[in-house]
């Protein structure tokens, strides 16, 4: 699958790593949709239903745990992933739906092209 | 006892006597200028020294010399107020090692005028250690707090940080379409603009700042571990082979071999052979040891010391818990440092030498990982010795 064939949603609330990571994954000619809460996201994630999910785990509202729950039942075909910087281990609801500990990633990623090969890695296995 | 029988009883000298010498508190009897006149038996159990070593001499002659002052001041308010006054100060044991004792102490005058200094005292070491690593446990849980919540603020303009200036590398290069498109909009040439970054040294310094920001990083991440509370990953492991293994890891460390001469080390084993496998995170209590280890290694480099340097490590069995003892015989430290060295970022070492956080996150390994105690006795001097205790399985 090319990159371009991917679509990543990004929802962080932090305006610089929305910004970074959009920056670094469009260079690598991925489609991205960048929000900055939860309920924004979960109001465009069926319309879009991104391949890949990237979600912070501290967000205001509602948090990223939850938030990939809800937007599990509105875009079942989409892959999650956490980006977190609080030392996390998945809960039994997001291993429920599929998602591994490798799908957990420590801020801050030192090297961005460890986050393009996990999205392509995750876009790959969830076909099968 | 009725209390008409009672008083008869107390007021016979010699069942006083009795009571004195039966305490398990030493009784004592000073002149006006400290001179010892009565000591009970109690001393001798408690301090080790003969009576013949004790009456005579002056009692500050077995007092901590950072204490006698708040003796002093003990004695001059009991001659104030002629009441009763209590202090707490360090004696000295035959062993040549300091105690704590609590002493409540009062004058009395007989009847010829004559005055004397008298009192009880028991020995609070075990008490004082007690609180003090109530406290320091506070203090820790405060700090962690702190230090957790301050890691997750950082890590943002951190990733921020290291990934824009791998942006901006990116966005020079001429392998993605994008750029090739904006420079010919622009009207210049990928290739030369690549070529006057390098030039200028414009890819080294972005290449710092990436450097820079992965160290800080490791700094952050190493004080993340104040909110990592799991004993995931525990095994059962054979502590003596354990402990080989860290001593071999310390001696192929780099730093130690190059800055602090490991091989100079005597290292002494001194291992139980009736130990029980103990519950361990590997990679957790490898960290908290060489950590360890890299410090007494620290305190046998600093200034010309005379002696042959040496690290022994020790493991007993003792109430339930395996005892690992690191003990060496370097610089030492004096009370006051003795007392904040697991605080995060408290260092004596210089810049760059040491970031203070190699105690604090082996105390939170120790105690959150392992349910575990770290404890630490020193001599300004002479060397210190850490305690690391592990409950044995069943029984925490
Ligand atoms: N074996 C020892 N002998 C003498 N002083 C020690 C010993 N171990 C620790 N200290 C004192 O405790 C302080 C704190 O130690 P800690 O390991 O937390 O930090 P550090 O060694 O200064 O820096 P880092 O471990 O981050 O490189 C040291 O700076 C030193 O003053
Ligand atoms: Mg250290």
């Amino acid at each position: 699958m090319t990159n371009s064939a991917i679509t990543v949603l990004l929802v962080d609330d932090d305006d610089m790593i929305r910004e970074c990571v959009t920056a670094y994954l469009e260079d690598e000619g991925f489609s991205v949709y960048a929000y900055a809460t939860a309920e924004q996201a979960l109001e465009s994630i069926a319309a879009i239903s991104p391949v890949v999910c990237i979600s912070d785990m501290r967000l205001p509202g509602m948090n990223g745990e939850d938030f990939i729950v809800k937007a599990h039942t509105l875009s079942p075909v989409t892959r999650y992933m956490l980006h977190t910087g609080m030392l996390y281990s998945l809960s039994d609801e997001l291993r429920f739906i599929g998602m591994k500990d490798d799908d957990v990633m420590l801020k801050p990623i030192h090297n961005l092209s460890k986050l393009v090969e996990n999205i392509k890695h995750i876009a790959v296995v969830g076909r099968f | 006892m009725s209390p008409k029988a009672a008083e008869k009883f107390f007021r016979s000298e010699s069942r006083y006597r009795m009571l004195v010498e039966n305490s398990c508190d030493i009784v004592f009897s000073l002149d006006m200028d400290g001179n010892i006149a009565y000591v009970s038996p109690a001393w001798q159990k408690i301090l080790g020294h003969e009576p013949s070593e004790v009456i005579g001499h002056n009692f500050v002659e077995f007092v901590n010399p950072e204490d006698i002052a708040g003796i002093q001041t003990m004695v001059a308010a009991v001659i104030r107020t002629n009441s009763m006054q209590e202090a707490t100060y360090r004696v000295n044991h035959v062993d040549g090692s300091w105690r704590w004792h609590t002493a409540r102490v009062n004058r009395h005058r007989d009847d010829d005028g004559v005055q004397t200094i008298f009192g009880t005292a028991h020995d609070a070491t075990e008490r004082l250690h007690i609180e003090e690593l109530m406290t320091q446990s506070e203090k820790m849980a405060m700090i962690s707090g702190m230090a957790a919540g301050m890691a997750h603020e950082i890590n943002n303009p951190l990733g921020a940080i290291l990934q824009h200036a791998q942006n901006i590398e990116r966005r020079v290069s001429a392998d993605i379409p994008a750029n090739v498109k904006a420079a010919a909009e622009v009207g210049v040439s990928l290739d030369l603009v690549h070529a006057y970054m390098q030039k200028r040294g414009i890819f080294d310094f972005i290449g710092h700042i990436r450097t820079a920001g992965i160290k800080a990083s490791g700094i952050i991440s190493n004080m993340l571990q104040f909110s990592r509370r799991s004993d995931a990953g525990a095994e059962l492991v054979d502590l003596s082979a354990f402990l080989d293994k860290v001593l071999e890891l310390a001696g192929t460390d780099y730093d130690m071999k190059k800055k602090y001469d490991f091989h100079r080390i005597e290292l002494q084993r001194l291992y139980a052979d009736n130990l029980p496998p103990v519950l361990l995170v590997v990679a957790g209590m490898e960290q908290v040891l060489l950590n360890i280890i890299k410090n007494a290694a620290q305190a046998l480099t600093g200034g010309e010391l005379p002696h042959q340097p040496r690290i022994t490590v020790r493991t007993q069995v003792a109430e339930g818990m395996a005892a690992i003892e690191i003990e060496d015989n370097g610089s030492g430290m004096d009370e006051k440092t003795r007392q904040r060295i697991f605080e995060p970022f408290f260092t004596t070492k210089e810049i760059g030498v040491g970031t203070g956080l190699g105690l604090s996150v082996a105390y939170e390994i120790i105690t959150k990982g392992h349910h575990g105690l770290i404890d630490v006795r020193s001599k300004l001097g002479r060397g210190s010795c850490f305690t690391i205790k592990l409950p044995l399985q069943g029984r925490a």
